[in-house]
């Protein structure tokens, strides 16, 4: 019974997330506002990460990886499981960070640390499919099509420009695969982002 | 006029004149040392500095509210830039990151003067290794952003050190860059003023310049919040001010118009109120000379001699409408007048002797005051007066007034209940009788009072409770002793007694700390070899700590930071607050925020040498000031209640007839001390003060009332003139009663109340036979 259901619902699904392209046939008409959509349709979402930095004044990248949960529209939760325990979690406004042995915890809000939100939110709006909020803190490129998409967003604020030049988002239909951080002087972070499949 | 009475005329213009002169160069003030005993202990010494003059007397909270958010950012920012031009204001902070920058390039430019982390052992391979490696956690973190530019130059966290210490203060929150309340509906601004609290005229016109950057910042539809001491000091005096005066002009026409309609004389209307100008005026100054200066509150009493001084002249209209000599008229009932008097000089001369100025200042005011109001009354008024005098009004009112004083007794058992009644539950009632609550003394109204409380959550403002102060003969005493505390607070803080602190030292170390600190940096070639040896095998690119090494060796050079390098910090202005120069020494300052042990703290403060260091709980100090104050008020009041029973005793020479003159007396406070308590007040002081009035003007009622009355018209001409003189008074405090000012309000209901039971229960208590 349950299975059949289930089965009957995944079918539905395939065949509802075919409307649109029945609607518009014609590919040209997939762009950032399709694409937006589309990541504003996943309400939950679980993977793991790969991040690696890469810093001038190192001489090998800096690796850590963990969990990575989302939750529409604004529930974000990095968690690093390797080098060290630690965890950012973004909730509404507000981002608690814990980590060290003892626990440390610390909450923020956002709007008391500009430096902050440009970075988070540009992986948050991202994923909610938050349009506008993205065109207030960034000027934003997309290129790809929708098998393979980058976004590519630019600080609006000259001051934030000095801390990171450029995100660049890759991923394909409603996935987001990897994170990438510009920073002036050369270093960058690159967070590769991969589904879980539990 | 006679000679004799040109003399006393002459005598009197002589004292108003002279009076008037001393008023003119008399200094009123407004703080709370009217409440600092005549010898203050050092903490309460140091709570009415702080009030007067402290840091927190100086805050201005500005809230800009009623647009949309944007166009409240933009108020800020104008008015923020246009206050920062006035010299009225040592610092404006609405959140804009003005000033941040000089503050972080003194902090970062002296790091290693600066940092208590900076030790020998601090530079050595091992620690330098577990701080590299401490980086590269940092940078692998998501603050990693954040300090990669920093590392190379500071590996060993100098600057993250120091503004650990800071970055635990409470800030508000931010909306387009400017400070804003949590909810997002008020744009935030922090004032200090130059001047001190306490300087009512400098915070008007500090005052007044903040309303006009926000008339000049354009804000349309926008509101104007302004809360703080100063805003308050000045509101209050504002208050005060008008409602003594709307009051007192309402209840001059009331009374003028009472005598007009009584007297049919538009000349007694100035006369009547001769005397109890006379004695004001005679009270303020005697009060300026004997204690240098009038407090407001003293004067605020003025206006309840109207109670009394009017009155005398009441009597004294009264008594010559009967036949005419206005010279002669007051003979018939002086002895009995003149024992009021002394009556009410005893009440109030026990609080000659208080320890408080405040007190003191009272008694003298009102003891001048009545002796000169009833001197004018007695020898001045009848030689300005018309000869006759005609108040059918009191005629026709005789017949009526004593027959209702003959049926009054009936009502003696009913009265004995009521009294009983009210000093069961007076004895019964489980909440205090007093207030011992500072604010209950506060005339700002309780919703200021609320404003106030919530912008300065929302602002993060110091409500600095708790503070560590520190006696030194010397500057750098105070800074080494601040060191030595504040090193304890920070174990303390890390037990959990205390959330944090601030410590002059936190900005400007003792000499001693700072050249500990510099010799602690090993010579340039030591440190490189150190470093080499800690970074082995860690991923740092070689030459990456080059910046460091250079600039570690630069500070062993430096010249040590004295208070001018802090000049153009808003770091200076902190300092300024928490490290005083004072006559006889140097104080600093270390407040404490989110104590949890006071006692634990107070006790273990560890004896610095050289110093003298206290906690000192500003709050608590208060209250025990109050309370010892009020107390002391107490006991004086009750000693000058025992003056007035041996007087008594003294002049009447019979117990018997004592009892008569007290027993009205002592039921009508009793009443009206229930009937408030009742009410739900808690009393205040002002309370106490209002009861000694009821003493006072009471004991005329019942004297009068007690005299043995030559004949039946005599007795009736005394009982009219005893209603209009309640009349008046009832009018006076009656109106005081509607005041939003707490002190006034207080004595206006305690007096109104109490002076009409006063004569109803003489009236009641007489013995004296009406219908002889």
């Amino acid at each position: 019974m349950i299975s059949g259901d289930s089965r009957f619902a995944r079918r539905a699904r395939t065949l509802l997330s075919l409307l649109p392209l029945l609607a518009a046939p014609d590919a040209a008409a997939w762009g950032l506002e399709q694409l937006m959509q589309d990541l504003a349709r996943v309400k939950t979402a679980q993977a793991t990460f790969v991040e690696r930095k890469h810093l001038a004044i190192l001489t090998a990248p800096l690796e850590s990886s963990g969990t990575l949960t989302y939750t529409a529209p604004d529930r974000l939760e990095k968690r690093t499981l390797a080098p060290r325990n630690e965890s950012l979690l973004l909730e509404r406004d507000e981002l608690t960070l814990e980590s060290g042995e003892p626990k440390r915890r610390r909450t923020i809000r956002l709007e008391d640390y500009p430096v902050v939100a440009v970075f988070v939110e540009s992986i948050r709006s991202t994923l909610a499919g938050d349009l506008a909020l993205l065109r207030r803190l960034y000027d934003i490129a997309l290129d790809g099509d929708e098998r393979k998409w980058r976004l590519v967003l630019r600080p609006l604020d000259p001051k934030m420009q000095e801390l990171v030049s450029e995100i660049r988002i890759g991923g394909n239909r409603d996935w987001v695969a990897s994170v990438e951080f510009l920073q002036p002087g050369g270093d960058r972070s690159v967070m590769t982002v991969t589904r879980d499949t539990r | 006029m006679s000679a004799a009475q040109r003399g006393w005329v002459a005598a009197w213009l002589l004292l108003v004149a002279a009076s008037a002169a001393v008023i003119s160069r008399t200094t009123f003030t407004t703080d709370i040392s009217a409440l600092l005993p005549r010898s203050p202990t050092a903490e309460q010494r140091l709570l009415v500095e702080q009030l007067r003059e402290g840091v927190v007397s100086r805050l201005v909270l500005i809230g800009i509210e009623g647009a949309a958010p944007e166009a409240l950012a933009q108020a800020s920012r104008r008015m923020a830039a246009e206050l920062r031009k006035h010299d009225a204001f040592a610092s404006i902070d609405n959140g804009d990151g003005a000033g941040v920058a000089a503050d972080r390039e003194f902090l970062w430019r002296n790091r290693y003067l600066l940092s208590s982390a900076v030790t020998p052992e601090r530079f050595s391979a091992a620690a330098l290794r577990e701080r590299l490696q401490e980086n590269l956690r940092l940078l692998d973190s998501p603050a990693g952003a954040l300090v990669r530019r920093i590392v190379p130059r500071d590996p060993s966290g100098e600057l993250l050190h120091i503004l650990e210490r800071f970055d635990s203060q409470a800030r508000p929150a931010t909306r387009a860059g400017v400070w804003f309340s949590r909810d997002g509906r008020r744009a935030l601004l922090l004032a200090q003023t130059r001047a001190p609290g306490y300087d009512i005229g400098a915070q008007e016109r500090a005052l007044a310049q903040v309303r006009d950057a926000f008339a000049q910042a354009d804000a349309a539809g926008a509101r104007l919040l302004l809360t703080g001491p100063g805003v308050f000091a000045v509101t209050t005096r504002a208050t005060v001010r008008g409602d003594a005066t709307r009051l007192s002009l309402i209840a001059t026409a009331l009374i003028a118009l009472m005598l007009l309609v009584v007297y049919r004389s538009p000349r007694l209307l100035g006369l009547g109120l001769l005397p109890i100008a006379s004695g004001a005026m005679a009270g303020v100054a005697a009060v300026s000379l004997g204690f240098g200066a009038v407090h407001g509150i003293t004067l605020g009493f003025g206006v309840t001699l109207i109670g009394e001084g009017v009155d005398y002249a009441i009597y004294l209209f009264t008594q010559t409408a009967a036949d005419g000599a206005p010279h002669r008229a007051l003979d018939r009932i002086w002895p009995t007048l003149r024992l009021g008097v002394l009556t009410s000089i005893c009440g109030f001369s026990a609080m000659l002797f208080s320890g408080f100025a405040g007190l003191a200042q009272l008694g003298l005011f009102s003891i001048v005051g009545l002796v000169v109001a009833v001197a004018v009354t007695r020898w001045v008024l009848p030689a300005l007066m018309p000869s006759r005098l005609s108040a059918p009004l009191v005629a026709a009112a005789g017949p009526w007034a004593m027959a209702a004083v003959r049926r009054a007794p009936a009502l003696r058992y009913p009265l004995l209940f009521a009294v009983a009644l009210v000093a069961v539950m007076l004895a019964a009632q489980s909440r205090p009788l007093w207030s011992d609550d500072l604010a209950s003394l506060s005339p700002v109204p309780r919703a200021d009072q609320l404003l106030d409380q919530q912008m300065r959550q929302d602002i993060g403002a110091p409500d600095v409770r708790f503070l560590v102060v520190i006696h030194a003969p010397d500057e750098e005493a105070a800074l080494r002793a601040s060191e030595a505390i504040g090193e304890f607070l920070r174990k303390a803080s890390a037990a959990g007694l205390l959330g944090g602190f601030e410590s002059p030292a936190d900005y400007f170390p003792s000499r001693q700390s700072q050249r500990a600190r510099r010799e602690a940096l090993p010579p340039a070639a030591q440190l490189r070899a150190n470093l080499e040896r800690a970074a082995r095998g860690l991923p740092f690119r070689s030459q990456v700590f080059e910046p460091f090494l250079k600039e570690a060796a630069a500070a062993r050079g430096m010249p040590l930071i004295e208070r001018g390098s802090l000049q153009g910090t808003r770091l200076a202005l902190r300092l300024d607050t928490l490290l005083v120069k004072r006559a006889d020494g140097w104080v600093a300052m270390l407040p404490l925020r989110g104590v949890k042990d006071a006692p634990g703290l107070a006790r273990d403060i560890p004896a610095a040498a050289g110093a003298r260091s206290v906690l000192l709980d500003l709050r608590h100090e208060s209250d025990q000031l109050y309370r010892t104050y009020r107390r002391e008020a107490l006991t004086y009041s009750l000693l000058g209640a025992a003056a007035i029973v041996l007087l008594l005793f003294a002049s009447l020479r019979s117990p018997r007839r004592v009892f008569d003159v007290l027993a009205p007396i002592a039921a009508a406070v009793l009443v009206t001390t229930g009937a408030l308590a009742l009410w739900g007040q808690p009393l205040s002081i002002f309370h106490l003060v209002g009861l000694l009035l009821v003493v006072a003007i009471g004991s005329n009622y019942s004297l009068l009332f007690e005299r043995q009355a030559p004949s039946g018209a005599d007795r009736e001409r005394t009982i009219v003139s005893l209603l209009l003189a309640n009349a008046t008074t009832m009018i006076g405090f009656g109106l005081l009663s509607f005041s939003k000012v707490a002190v006034l309000q207080n004595i206006g209901v305690t007096v109104g109340i109490g002076t009409v039971l006063a004569l109803l229960f003489s009236a009641i208590l007489s013995r004296r036979n009406e219908t002889a």
